[in-house]
């Protein structure tokens, strides 16, 4: 159960009062931002067109829809090309959600009755429904956002393996613990993985990148070293679908040593590697992270992301933020004016080491789930903020942007600035 | 602001003939000119496939979409004709069915192009540039403007 925010439109700036307050931030983006944080709901005109339409959504595809049930979208996107990844339901119940309304058949963003701008939703691509040779629906082998195909190793993350050592905002981990007691293998079938990305493929335009992420794990001589051979076995599989090396790929995926970066990387052709930090100051990750604490430390995780920029080259690595979750009580930072001056001096030495954040809208659950997301004039000052360090040092990341990932508001407003 | 075109103009903003050119400005103001050859007019609105993510002109065309500046274009046809139009980009498709039937199409003509997006831009004015026409609406507007040479009775000299 969400801890709601009672009056809490009394108590923090309206949307029109940040788009005010941010004149140079785009208003698509701030809105993106604030849908993200607030989340979203269908109105019955616009649930009944949206399960009218040929639209990816999350019955569909994973859990299979029984007769008469209303679909449920699992993304948004928006008139200049900005992806929302999720957002329906997300932190439902701690504020007041976006309502998607239908007008003149067409979706709209609404809130209060004010309608804010014109959405649309993830398109199913061609292959979703074909199945593989083990009769495996692809969908669920495989998923995608607008431009990308999802590619994943392992369901679980093993940090969850000791009890207190999971990520406290997650729920990949709880999910996966859950998944394998139901039966179902911890690692993906890479023959139907490359089944179903090369049957992708073929539809001409659909995607511009494969994203290949992985539950964490610890296992081999040195930690992470099982972890990068089940990726290399993955890409075995995976790269005889294409005539080059280098593959237009962004590995998300735990904080290797120098070794395992370079074996990976001439293995895989991957371009783009990212390791999330996910909590940008150290006494607060040891807190929220326990396990990536125990286990490697933010000092050590750090250092090997930027030693990651020697390996990938500058513009291929980049490290992800929870962005939110260092408001988390009660340790976490007790005001949000402290939390973007430690932030943006933490994400500065990144930058200064040619590693760019990026950061998402944090969605409360797992350990965290009775938690409250910060404001949006906090969030929309952490995009300007991150995007002018990232614009300091002429930082670029292609491989994390509207296109290619559609889930970070600082590198959406970075695409006029590279 | 909405503009109307007549046919005539149309018919030149669609020939595979005519040479047209996007004028877009950057975030700081600076002022960057493209050839565009895939502009045409459709539904009431300028259509442009761009296809290279890096270039200006897409970093420009997102800039002027979320801050509502105009940008311009210049169609000059095999004849005389010149037309200008200014307009505000409203949307870009980078996905869709529409979407990769242009990046089919871009790809036919150069198996190396990509596509960035299809852009739509909101024509908010439109200007006649062809000079015959441009002539007599300086001359009816301007009378003082032009050299004399030009006013000189060739009799008085005779």
């Amino acid at each position: 159960m969400a801890t709601k925010i009672e009056n809490w439109r009394e108590k923090e700036l309206s949307i029109e009062e940040v788009f005010d307050k941010y004149k140079e931030i785009p208003k698509i983006v701030i809105l993106k931002t604030d849908v993200h944080r607030r989340g979203y709901i269908l109105s019955e005109k616009a649930q009944k067109l949206f399960n009218e339409g040929d639209y990816q959504s999350q019955a569909d595809t994973i859990f299979g829809k029984k007769e008469g049930e209303n679909k449920i979208p699992i993304g948004l996107i928006f008139r200049d090309g900005t992806s929302l990844v999720g957002g329906y339901l997300t932190n439902y119940g701690i504020r007041d959600p976006y309502v998607i309304d239908e007008i003149d058949g067409k979706f709209y963003l609404t809130d209060n009755g004010k309608v804010y701008e014109e959405v649309d939703f993830w398109r199913e691509p061609d292959f979703y429904r074909k199945k593989t040779s083990k009769g495996t629906p692809m969908g669920e082998v495989v998923n995608v956002r607008p431009q990308r195909l999802n590619v994943a190793i392992s369901r679980v993350c093993h940090f969850w393996d000791k009890p207190g050592e999971g990520c406290k905002y997650c729920n990949v981990g709880i999910n996966g613990i859950d998944s394998v007691k139901h039966g179902i293998p911890d690692l993906f079938d890479y023959d139907e993985v490359a089944e179903a990305v090369a049957e992708a493929v073929k539809q001409k335009g659909r995607f511009a990148m494969i994203m290949v992420t992985t539950g964490s794990i610890l296992t081999g001589e040195h930690i992470f070293d099982d972890e990068v051979d089940e990726i290399i076995k993955a890409f075995e599989k995976l790269k005889p679908i294409f005539k080059t090396h280098d593959l237009k790929v962004q590995l998300i995926a735990s904080a290797y040593d120098k070794e395992q970066l370079k074996r990976l990387k001439e293995a895989t052709g991957i371009i783009g590697y990212t390791s999330d930090i996910e909590v940008l100051n150290k006494d607060l990750f040891n807190w929220i992270c326990p396990g990536k604490a125990a286990h490697v430390g933010y000092d050590e995780w750090k250092k090997r992301i930027f030693d990651a920029v020697e390996i990938f080259g500058e513009g291929n690595v980049n490290s992800g933020i929870v962005g939110g979750v260092e408001l988390a009580q009660p340790n976490g930072f007790k005001t949000e004016e402290e939390a973007l001056e430690k932030y943006l001096a933490e994400a500065e030495d990144f930058a200064k080491h040619g590693v760019p954040i990026a950061y998402i809208v944090w969605g409360v659950c797992g350990i965290f789930h009775n938690q409250v997301v910060p404001s949006l004039d906090y969030y929309v000052a952490l995009a300007k903020g991150l995007n002018e360090i990232n614009d300091k040092y002429n930082l670029k990341s292609y491989f994390d942007d509207y296109r290619r990932c559609g889930n970070h508001p600082n590198t959406d407003i970075g695409r006029i600035y590279w | 602001m909405s503009v109307t075109l007549t046919q005539e103009v149309i018919d030149v903003i669609n020939s595979k003939d005519t040479a047209k050119v996007l004028a877009t400005i950057d975030k700081d103001g600076r002022v960057n000119v493209a050839f565009k050859g895939s502009l045409h007019y459709e539904d009431g609105l300028l259509v442009v496939n761009e296809l290279l993510e890096t270039s200006q002109t897409n970093k420009n065309l997102t800039y002027s979409l979320w801050f509502d500046k105009e940008v311009a274009a210049v169609f000059h046809g095999p004849g005389a004709a010149e037309y200008q139009i200014k307009g505000i980009p409203r949307k870009v498709l980078i996905e869709g069915p529409i979407y990769e039937k242009a990046y089919i199409a871009a790809q036919e003509r150069n198996s190396d192009n990509d596509l960035a997006g299809v852009w739509y831009i909101e024509p908010t004015e439109f200007r006649n540039l062809t000079l015959p026409v441009r002539i007599a609406e300086q001359k009816e507007k301007y009378p003082i403007i032009g050299h004399l040479d030009k006013d000189v009775n060739p009799e008085y000299y005779k």
